[in-house]
């Protein structure tokens, strides 16, 4: 990194003594002017002119100094950008570079503020500050990396259940969940982030490319209504796999949808439905009215 | 597509058909069903002409739940029976195929009546006719959302004894009991309870039912005995006249 910034400063310095040899050349010299003035003028355009030469061959040398990186860098997200057809939008990788700068300093000053202000004994505030929470809020976890959301998938492993992962849109996750022989669910993930789920029966047609349909029977909507509770319930953008494997978890517990009654009245059938709501901690089933009664 | 049961309904002492049908029709929409206009299964038997070896027996049956689908079974007498699933063209290669298999005419039996909705499930309340006769009523329900019966026979026999008010046993329903054959000709350990449910299922236990009902079509004929539907219809009909005349 240091040897490609110091061939583009001198990239830069040749660049303004070409600029110079040429501006004193384009001024020329007066015509009334004695000999030795001329002969001035000469020797000064040709020490540019070394000077430019000498210059030229520094930044031939730096560049052969120069190595090809071994890896391509990692640009995540932003080389989708470069698949942006809307010219208005073409410009935003400048702004991004801009903003990430202006981030990383932020980054930076706030460490050594808080460095700074750690020796001071005096305290205002009880918070506990440590060095480990300084790196935890600079995880987020809307972009991660999809190896990181492909073995977090593979470690979720329930019994009756199958996960077939796939990526209809770009990097990001679409989970087909399929329960015993109960239920399909498709999980829309932003990184580990829980975004959509969308749920029908056993034997409807889950198809990745669209999601937003909804089921044809009534239990599974009211069950889809349920996830998406239970979506924002556990939703811990701290603890973002936790999150996701509780989640899981108590999405599984509906393998037992016709199977369990109702914890509180006893009964299968309520409106025809069976208990369609699981208890966030215990599992446990309840139908949709007996559940705050 | 969802599991279904059949279940023959006992007509309670002096009570026509029509009547319990009513009965049964006020219960369900009282529980809050909604009526979804009408239903038709219809069930024709073919025989093989004599000159074409030992006889076999071809049911060839219809469903208004699937109209796209003609249903047959065939039956090679020693107990086999192979169903098959095509379209509706299957009716005229049936009547192209009059020299191999005869219609018998006086078996053509049928039941309809309503169709209810009872949020994920199905009702069929139909009344069983032959030959214009009625023989007794049929009550099918159907789980859409559920493809196996273990899941969710539970939930199935909660709604029945909720609109019959009599209670149904535990067990599952004798089709759904019965050992599965394999390709190998062993027993399979799993019950048809544990399979995903196919519409062939439903078209069999009709089968089995309409058979059950033409055999008490017999029955009294042969041993002149009383019993079975129609003749506890026509007790229950005189009854209800001679009440009539009393008032």
């Amino acid at each position: 990194m240091e040897k490609l910034n110091s061939t583009l400063g001198a990239v830069r310095s040749l660049r303004s003594s070409v600029r110079q040899c040429f501006e004193q050349l384009a001024d020329g010299t007066n015509a009334e002017l004695a000999e030795d003035s001329r002969t001035k003028f000469l020797l000064k355009f040709q020490e540019n002119f070394n000077n430019m030469n000498a210059q030229l061959r520094e930044v031939e040398s730096l560049i052969n100094g120069l190595q090809a990186p071994q890896t391509p860098y990692c640009l995540g997200q932003t080389t989708y950008l470069a698949q942006e057809t809307a010219p208005e939008r073409q410009a935003l990788y400048s702004q991004l570079v801009n903003s990430y700068k202006w981030i990383d300093k932020v980054h930076d000053h706030s460490f050594l503020a808080f460095n700074n202000l750690n020796q001071n004994n005096l305290r205002r505030s009880y918070v506990y500050c440590s060095q480990k929470r300084v790196r935890i809020p600079f995880t987020s976890c809307n972009n991660f990396d999809p190896d990181h959301t492909d073995k977090l998938l593979s470690e979720i492993n329930l019994p009756l259940t199958s996960y077939q992962v796939c990526r209809p849109f770009g990097s990001n996750v679409v989970v087909i969940v399929t329960i015993s022989r109960v239920l399909k669910a498709a999980i829309v993930c932003k990184g580990v982030l829980i975004e959509w789920v969308t749920v029908k029966g056993f034997d409807e047609t889950l198809d990745p490319d669209d999601l937003w349909a909804e089921s044809r029977y009534e239990v599974f909507r009211k069950v889809q209504e349920h996830t998406h509770i239970a979506m924002l319930h556990f939703f811990s953008p701290t603890l973002p796999d936790l999150a996701i494997k509780s989640y899981m978890t108590w999405l599984h517990s509906y393998s037992k949808l016709f199977l369990e009654a109702c914890k509180r009245c006893g009964k299968f059938v309520s409106n025809g439905l069976p208990p369609t709501w699981r208890d966030l901690r215990t599992l446990e089933p309840f139908h949709e009215e007996c559940r705050n009664c | 597509m969802g599991v279904t049961v059949l279940l023959p309904y006992q007509i309670p002492e002096g009570k026509t058909g029509a009547q319990a049908i009513d009965y049964l029709t006020k219960r369900l929409l009282a529980l809050g069903a909604i009526h979804t206009g009408q239903f038709l299964v219809d069930c024709e038997t073919y025989i093989s002409t004599p000159q074409h070896g030992p006889a076999k027996t071809v049911h060839v049956l219809h469903d208004s739940e699937y109209p796209a689908s003609t249903f047959s079974i065939l039956d090679n007498g020693a107990g086999k029976q192979i169903p098959l699933v095509a379209d509706n063209l299957f009716d005229l290669l049936m009547l192209k195929m009059t020299s191999v298999y005869t219609s018998k005419k006086q078996t053509k039996i049928e039941s309809k009546g309503a169709r209810f909705e009872y949020g994920d499930f199905l009702i069929k309340l139909g009344s069983v006719t032959m030959m214009e006769n009625f023989k007794g009523i049929l009550i099918e329900i159907e789980y859409r959302p559920c493809v196996v019966l273990s899941y969710c026979w539970e939930m199935i026999r909660e709604t029945l004894q909720g609109f019959l008010g009599m209670p149904i046993a535990k067990e599952y329903p004798a089709y759904f009991s019965q050992q599965i054959m394999n390709t190998m000709g062993q027993q399979q350990i799993h019950t048809k309870q544990n399979e995903v449910y196919e519409p062939i299922d439903t078209i069999n236990q009709y089968l089995e039912s309409f058979t059950n009902y033409r055999k008490q079509n017999v029955l009294p004929v042969a041993g002149g005995a009383t019993g079975g539907a129609s003749s506890a219809q026509n007790a229950a009909a005189n009854m209800q006249g001679g009440n009539q005349r009393m008032r």
